[in-house]
């Protein structure tokens, strides 16, 4: 009996102790009024991860964000789990309905790349459209096969499986693969199709941007899509993509500029924000897999007003922390879009 | 004596006042009602756990009808959704799990209880205990990083190399698929099962096992004619149990399935179970009918989760009367 | 057999039959697999531990348990981590305790046997309910229009946790003897004086070991925690009214990431959780042999 005295109150001591703790340590003007949640695109989280801190001085709010995947992010904001939602995939027309009043703003803009995990090749690898549909499609099966022979000829192809990486999750970056993938081959589009959650016939899955990079880094032979900051943060290799120039172009901030570079004067609506596979006009070193990335945001809420504050500084300072993470500031016309869009929303 | 609160307890032999007996009548009321209560919102609660799943998965039931059961599809952008592939990747790597898991079990069960003197087996018993301890997502992170790559790096390749011509070894060796999760589940059973074992086996009369010894059996045909004939039905009730357990867990099979999304012959190859699909993709379904097919899929787990456990128990009832009658 | 024996001793005929030596040898078979299953099972427990303890000692340091959980490409530790798992654990315990030592109560003092038997029948039923589903519960009925919070995230931890506290707590009210209870109201206590007074601080060795054992397995889960509380701030936090990041959660994110610091980070965090599962468990056994035992 006094044991067991004894030990409870061990325990309780021990919670006690952690919540001391936990209070001195906690970070101070945290009141529930300036707490911001937010869930969705892992794509876009190294850029938001820099965000935090910037906003909590400039406004004093504080930010909770979790890269769960773009879908998990309309998911969120639509059940209204969350303030805003993430994702690089726009909404479609029933998932906007679903939303109750949400207006879907880009803002921010990167690139997914290729990385691969095949040792000793002595170069970086080309792939095209094509080819990489023929992957994922599971028709090439080996590094070495004539397709990639093709385009890489001067590099030391092994006789190596390839494993096709894909993500588990509902995920924008696969909807802007997939977008890629089906412009141009017209048997992905119709055997897998263009979404964020997809069908692949072959692979192994992995949840998040975070999960996917953990697979190829393990695995040799692997390759997967996965937004450029964290093929650069685990210090892969990606493969330069053929664009409509002929050039293999690579995700960095000028192949992300020339991809964006055809759009309208004024942008009016999101259907005009498709940047896949840009024509001969983008530029040479136009990048041909690149995607805004959007925030949804409930027109009217209790944090309207907070989040309101939080979108219009993304959108203008924001963008300056985005170029060392190799996301490119948004095109002019794109952040006048954003600003009528930002006006939607209720609050101070 | 002095533990006895005087004031509500009226001296022996002294009848209560109406005032006191009503007092008293209103204490025990009350806790009794308490405690009532408690176990009425068990129940209660219970039922709202299948009623919700059901509720919120009515929008698939009502699409795709029973049908859902026995289709192999899980397409988004067609809304083509089924549940085969699931229940495929479920049975499978359970079976794994129990076909390996079970013998290993009752090893360690007579290993402690025939084989190891007292002071061998208490410690190896209290590790045994110890492994199932250890959180599910602790082996899913061991099954990852370390399991994981020696799977793919040794363990496949010899069993393609020497039972390459099953088709159930062909394929390319991977990281994350059937068997890993399989072999992940198998840690996890073992430790379950055979702690059951070990107490069957604790029980069986020893006047029985000595009987068969007098008679001239080995010990090991003692063990296989008395202590196994006698603990059969609670070993079912462990198979059974550790069936549960296999079928329900999510965590560490998703971190080493791979997300597959067709039914595949070869035990190399990526798949999903029930439990790892429901972690992987609810929080991410973005429409009605995905979302409703993902809880549809919650409701099918929940509904062989029931049966094994009503099985188990109900094993254990007639094995608990049968030995009563006895 | 051919030769007449020496002696008449059965042993020393048998001896030269075929029929024994087979048997012997698959005695000797079967003790060996038994050695090699028990074998098998230490060997992976040392390896699985193993490799916990040496991969995650080296990253232990104080920064890891004083600084949060890292935003991407920054340094962290699990800090935030080990507060919310704090907590949301001694809610789940404050939640599901009483209740699962009340419907014990009701089963061994109250309940009619076949009132009993149904409501044992119900708490092993709600034990097998799998920890993911009731995750999805509590997100159908709470976070869904409300958001995450800690709250719920020990309301479903609760769940899982009742069943198990129940039927310890009833396991052990039955092994009381009678005679306690009649004694008591006997001398006139009230029947729930009885319970409270008497029989509970008997049983509360074994309640307090069914409470450790379960806590021991609810620190560990993350299926639940998942969808009720795992959006949560990288800083350090007791709102409980909010999402509260924890410790399995974070291990399943480590777990999972490409980056090595990550994941030298999740076998840390691994470590802690088996310490902790550990010297719970460790606990539960000296208050169980200081009952029964002296």
């Amino acid at each position: 009996m006094k044991k067991a005295l004894a030990a409870t109150l061990a325990v309780a001591a021990l919670v006690a102790i952690a919540l001391v703790a936990g209070r001195a340590a906690a970070a101070p003007a945290a009141t529930k009024d300036t707490a911001i949640v937010g869930t969705g695109s892992s794509f876009v989280f190294p850029l938001v991860s820099k965000w935090i801190p910037e906003v909590a001085k400039a406004y004093g709010f504080n930010i909770t964000y979790s890269p769960t995947g773009s879908g998990a992010g309309i998911a969120g904001v639509t059940a209204r789990t969350v303030d805003f939602g993430a994702s690089d995939a726009p909404l479609s027309a029933d998932q906007l309905t679903a939303c109750k009043g949400c207006v879907v703003i880009p803002w921010a803009l990167s690139a997914t790349s290729i990385p691969y995990n095949v040792p000793g090749l002595g170069g970086r690898l080309h792939l095209d459209g094509p080819t990489l549909a023929n992957i994922y499609l599971g028709k090439i099966t080996s590094w070495n096969a004539p397709a990639i022979k093709k385009l890489n000829p001067s590099l030391n192809l092994p006789n190596l499986r390839i494993t096709p990486v894909y993500r588990s999750d509902t995920s924008g970056t696969t909807y802007n693969f997939t977008e890629y993938l089906s412009t141009v081959s017209g048997e992905f589009k119709s055997k897998v199709g263009n979404s964020t959650a997809v069908n692949f016939p072959t692979g192994v899955g992995a949840r998040g941007s975070s999960g996917v990079a953990g697979v190829v880094s393990k695995t040799e032979g692997a390759l997967t899509y996965v937004d450029v900051a964290y093929s650069l943060a685990n210090h892969f290799t990606f493969a330069g993509i053929k664009n409509k120039s002929g050039a293999f172009a690579l995700p960095g901030l000028r192949g992300i500029k020339q991809a964006v570079s055809q759009l309208p004067k004024k942008v009016t609506s999101l259907s005009q924000l498709k940047i896949v596979d840009p024509p001969k006009s983008a530029g040479k070193q136009a990048y041909p897999i690149v995607t805004f990335s959007y925030v949804i945001v409930p027109t009217n809420s209790s944090k309207a007003g907070s989040v309101r504050k939080l979108v219009y500084w993304a959108v203008t300072q924001g963008q300056k922390f985005g170029p060392p993470l190799l996301f490119e500031p948004l095109p002019v016309t794109v952040q006048a879009f954003a600003y009528r869009e930002i006006k939607k929303i209720q609050g101070v | 004596m002095s533990t006895i609160d005087d004031t509500a307890a009226p001296a022996a032999g002294q009848a209560a006042t109406g005032l006191e007996r009503r007092r008293l009548r209103l204490g025990d009321t009350l806790f009794r009602g308490l405690a009532l209560t408690a176990s009425a919102g068990s129940v209660f609660l219970l039922g709202w756990i299948a009623y919700k799943v059901l509720d919120l998965a009515w929008p698939s039931i009502q699409h795709f009808g029973l049908s859902f059961v026995w289709t192999e599809a899980w397409d988004p952008v067609t809304e083509q959704f089924g549940a085969l592939t699931f229940i495929y990747g479920t049975a499978l790597t359970s079976l794994i799990a129990l076909v390996i898991a079970v013998p290993i079990s009752i090893g360690i069960a007579l290993f402690l209880t025939e084989i190891a003197p007292k002071k061998v087996a208490a410690p190896i018993a209290t590790m045994v205990e110890l492994l199932a301890a250890i959180p599910s997502v602790v082996l899913g992170l061991w099954g990852i990083l370390v399991f994981g790559p020696w799977i793919a790096e040794h363990l496949e390749p010899f069993l393609q190399d020497h039972l390459g011509f099953l088709p159930i070894f062909s394929g390319s060796p991977s990281q994350a698929g059937i068997l890993p999760a399989a072999l992940v589940l198998t840690i996890m059973i073992v430790p379950i099962t055979s702690a059951i074992c070990r107490e069957l086996f604790l029980r069986v009369p020893r006047d029985l096992t000595d009987g068969a010894l007098a008679l001239g059996s080995t010990r090991w045909e003692s063990i296989r004619g008395v202590t196994l004939t006698y603990a059969a039905p609670g070993i079912a009730a462990a198979v059974l149990l550790g069936l549960g357990r296999a079928f329900g867990e999510a965590i560490a099979v998703t971190q080493v399935i791979g997300g597959g999304n067709s039914i595949n012959v070869s035990w190399f190859a990526t798949g999903d179970t029930l439990a790892s699909r429901i972690a992987s993709q609810y929080q991410g379904a973005t429409s009605q009918l995905q979302a409703g097919s993902i809880l549809y899929l919650a409701a099918i787990l929940m509904a062989i989760s029931l049966v094994t456990n009503v099985a188990a128990q109900l094993i254990v009832r007639r094995f608990e009367k049968a030995r009563r009658a006895a | 057999m051919s030769a007449v024996p020496q002696t008449v001793d059965a042993y020393d005929i048998t001896r030269r039959s075929n029929g024994l030596r087979r048997r012997r040898a698959t005695e000797k078979l079967m003790g060996t697999l038994g050695v090699v299953s028990a074998g098998l099972a230490v060997a992976i427990l040392a390896l699985v531990l193993g490799t916990v303890l040496l991969k995650g000692l080296s990253a232990l340091d104080t920064d890891f348990f004083t600084q949060p959980r890292p935003l991407f490409g920054a340094e962290g530790g699990i800090a935030d981590a080990l507060v919310g798992s704090a907590i949301i654990v001694a809610m789940c315990v404050v939640f599901a305790v009483p209740s699962a030592v009340l419907v014990a109560i009701y089963m061994a003092e109250y309940a009619s046997p076949r009132v009993a038997t149904f409501l044992r029948i119900v708490l092993d039923v709600l034990n097998g309910v799998p920890a993911i589903v009731v995750g999805i519960f509590i997100f159908g009925i709470l976070v869904v229009g409300h958001g995450q919070s800690g709250l719920f995230g020990a309301l479903a931890l609760a769940i899982l946790m009742l069943p198990m506290v129940a039927r310890a707590t009833q396991e052990v009210l039955e092994v009381i003897p009678r005679s306690l209870r009649e004694a008591s109201l006997a001398l006139g206590v009230t029947k729930w004086k009885t319970t409270t007074s008497i029989v509970l601080p008997a049983a509360i060795g074994g309640i307090l070991t069914g409470v450790v054992i379960a806590v021991a397995r609810v620190a560990g889960e993350t299926a639940p925690l998942l969808f009720t509380s795992s959006i949560a701030a990288n800083q350090v936090s007791t709102d409980a009214l909010h999402a509260l990041p924890t410790l399995p959660v974070a291990i399943f994110t480590f777990s999972e990431s490409a980056d090595p610091a990550d994941q030298a980070r999740g076998w840390a965090a691994a470590l802690v959780l088996i310490v902790f599962v550990l010297v719970t468990n460790i606990l539960a056994k000296v208050f169980s042999r200081g009952r029964t035992g002296r």
